[in-house]
């Protein structure tokens, strides 16, 4: 397998591994969940007949809601699937659409993804809809402090923002991978992804209890193909960020050093491996910590912003 | 642009960083025991940092001292203070007036700690006090975890909290020691242990003292005593 692939193949290969993994990840943290609880669960494929079904059903909208209401999940997928154009997904080198925006450019369309999301929600006119938006804003206030900090530590880390620098940073000793300011940052971005996946410390992402419900409330509305579109996209927001997570932070390794198609594609075959992994890892600590009260939030936002802080401190003295 | 440090320095450097969020686990957690267990924990990793710098720079005595500060720190002091503590060790109750001691919320207290070690931290890097062989950073998270200590003995209303919030001082200071004067002899270094042994002495008889005479280990308790 020497056939050398072109590059805009590649990219459109990290969009399409994004896209269609995401499910796939999606069922093996729910038959690895499964398992932990005692039960034999969903068929890891699970996701993706739930997708097509809903796919094919008819969709309704509530009367007064405008024509935002069915265009966000549109919006929303889209801009999660231009988000691995511009982090490092299969390739070590940088693809030519990877510098068209840096950390905070993929933080801004994660933020306008879900910002479309929470508005169709209010526009419904539906209380737990708009409950679980006004949560997601709130909440997501909290936690922006912790990822602006991780990425001025990656800016001194790297004298730049963009994704595919650090990723090659930490890649180039074992020197950068101990150092604190690295450790700190990634443990801080994990408690925030935590987070943001909807697991710790009070959301239960599958339940039906509206005390637990953040994220999940806001599609309370939504049908048919509009609801699979957002069900897609928070599968496809947590592949991201655990690509963000195993790619730029933790594990930059079994990326393709080439355009070689064998080298791709063992890319691919890593990525969906590292992400699987996080994800059984997210299970475990899903499962084996009791969830807190809501308003116990900041305290869990406290600890996640000390790693964070402290990773930029560690590098001002040199040699952090 | 930073260039990354070798790797013994960036391990020095990330224990030391780990010790110093121990403190601050303490400074949240709000059972004695947990503390005590963190106490242990941070101990332990002063060993491992005393192993580390053994390692890289050749000092044999380093390794004695590693397993005798282990041998007090992880095993002896933690022991000791579960059973000086009042209150039934067998049923794991835990002491009166410990549990809610905290004056300030405990995502407030962590901001203010911040607070705190940035100021140490900042103050004792301003000093460069680093030298070749000293990690900088490493004196200066012992500073931050100075300050973080006298925070938590500053916000916890308890005599037993205090007390730990003191031992774990006892530890930033030997960090601080460690990557400064690695060479020192090994009496000297003997002779700190055992001032930190004389400490909990001292401490235990006052949690037991205090205890007696208010049946609560709260110090919030000895405003009653005023005339």
């Amino acid at each position: 397998m020497s056939v050398a692939l072109p590059i805009p193949v590649i990219q459109l290969l990290q969009v399409l591994t994004v896209a269609l993994g995401a499910p796939l990840v999606t069922g093996v943290i729910a038959k690895v969940e499964a398992r932990l609880q005692g039960r034999r669960g969903p068929r890891v494929l699970q996701p993706y007949f739930d997708l097509a079904k809903l796919f094919r059903k008819e969709s309704l909208a509530p009367e007064a809601a405008s024509w935002f209401f069915l265009a966000a999940p549109l919006v929303a997928v889209a801009a999660y699937l231009t988000i691995p154009l511009l982090i490092p997904v299969l390739t070590a080198y940088p693809l030519p659409l990877g510098y068209m925006g840096d950390i905070l450019g993929g933080g801004f369309l994660l933020s306008l993804a879900s910002f479309v999301v929470a508005v169709a929600a209010l526009e419904t006119g539906s209380p737990y809809a708009q409950l679980g938006s006004s949560r997601a804003k709130t909440f997501s206030a909290i936690t922006e402090p912790v990822v602006l900090f991780v990425v001025f530590t990656v800016a001194l880390l790297t004298g730049t923002d963009l994704p595919y620098a650090l990723a090659a940073t930490v890649r180039s000793s074992a020197g950068q991978v101990i150092r604190p300011a690295h450790l700190l940052a990634s443990a801080a971005l994990f408690m925030v992804i935590l987070h943001e996946t909807g697991r710790i410390p009070v959301e239960t992402h599958t339940g039906t209890n509206e005390f637990g419900m953040i994220e999940e409330a806001r599609s309370f509305e939504h049908s048919g193909p509009y609801f699979a579109l957002l069900k897609w996209g928070s599968m496809l927001k947590q592949m991201i960020l655990f690509t963000i997570l195993s790619d730029v932070f933790v594990l930059p390794w079994g990326l393709a050093a080439t355009q070689r198609a064998g080298d791709v594609l063992l890319a691919i075959a890593a990525l969906l491996g590292k992400a699987a992994a996080a994800g059984v890892v997210v299970a475990v600590i899903d499962n084996s910590f009791a969830k807190l009260r809501l308003f116990k939030i900041t305290e869990y936002a406290s600890a996640a912003f000390l790693l964070a802080v402290l990773g930029v401190f560690t590098l001002y003295l040199g040699g952090g | 642009m930073a260039g990354a440090p070798g790797v013994y320095v960036g391990a020095a450097n990330a224990i030391a960083a780990l010790m110093l969020l121990l403190e601050f686990g303490m400074l949240r957690q709000a059972l004695v025991r947990d503390q005590v267990r963190l106490y242990a924990v941070q101990s332990a990793l002063i060993s491992v940092l005393a192993i580390v710098i053994a390692a890289d720079r050749n000092l044999p005595d380093l390794y004695a001292l590693a397993g005798l500060s282990a041998a007090l720190k992880v095993v002896a002091v933690p022991l000791v203070l579960r059973r000086l503590l009042p209150g039934s060790v067998a049923v794991r109750e835990e002491p009166p007036g410990v549990a809610g001691s905290h004056t300030l919320s405990p995502a407030s207290a962590v901001l203010a700690a911040i607070a705190l070690a940035a100021f140490g931290f900042f103050s004792f890097g301003e000093l460069h006090l680093g030298g070749p062989g000293a990690p900088a950073l490493a004196l200066a998270i012992a500073a931050a975890m100075m300050f973080v200590a006298f925070g938590l003995m500053i916000i916890r209303k308890d005599v037993a909290s205090q007390a730990i919030g003191f031992f774990s001082l006892e530890n930033a200071i030997s960090l601080a020691a460690l990557v400064v004067a690695a060479g020192l002899p090994l009496i000297f270094e003997t002779a700190f242990l055992f001032d930190l042994l004389v400490a909990v002495v001292v401490f235990g008889m006052l949690m037991r003292a205090h205890h007696a005479r208010a049946e609560s280990l709260s110090t919030a308790d000895l405003t009653r005593l005023r005339g």
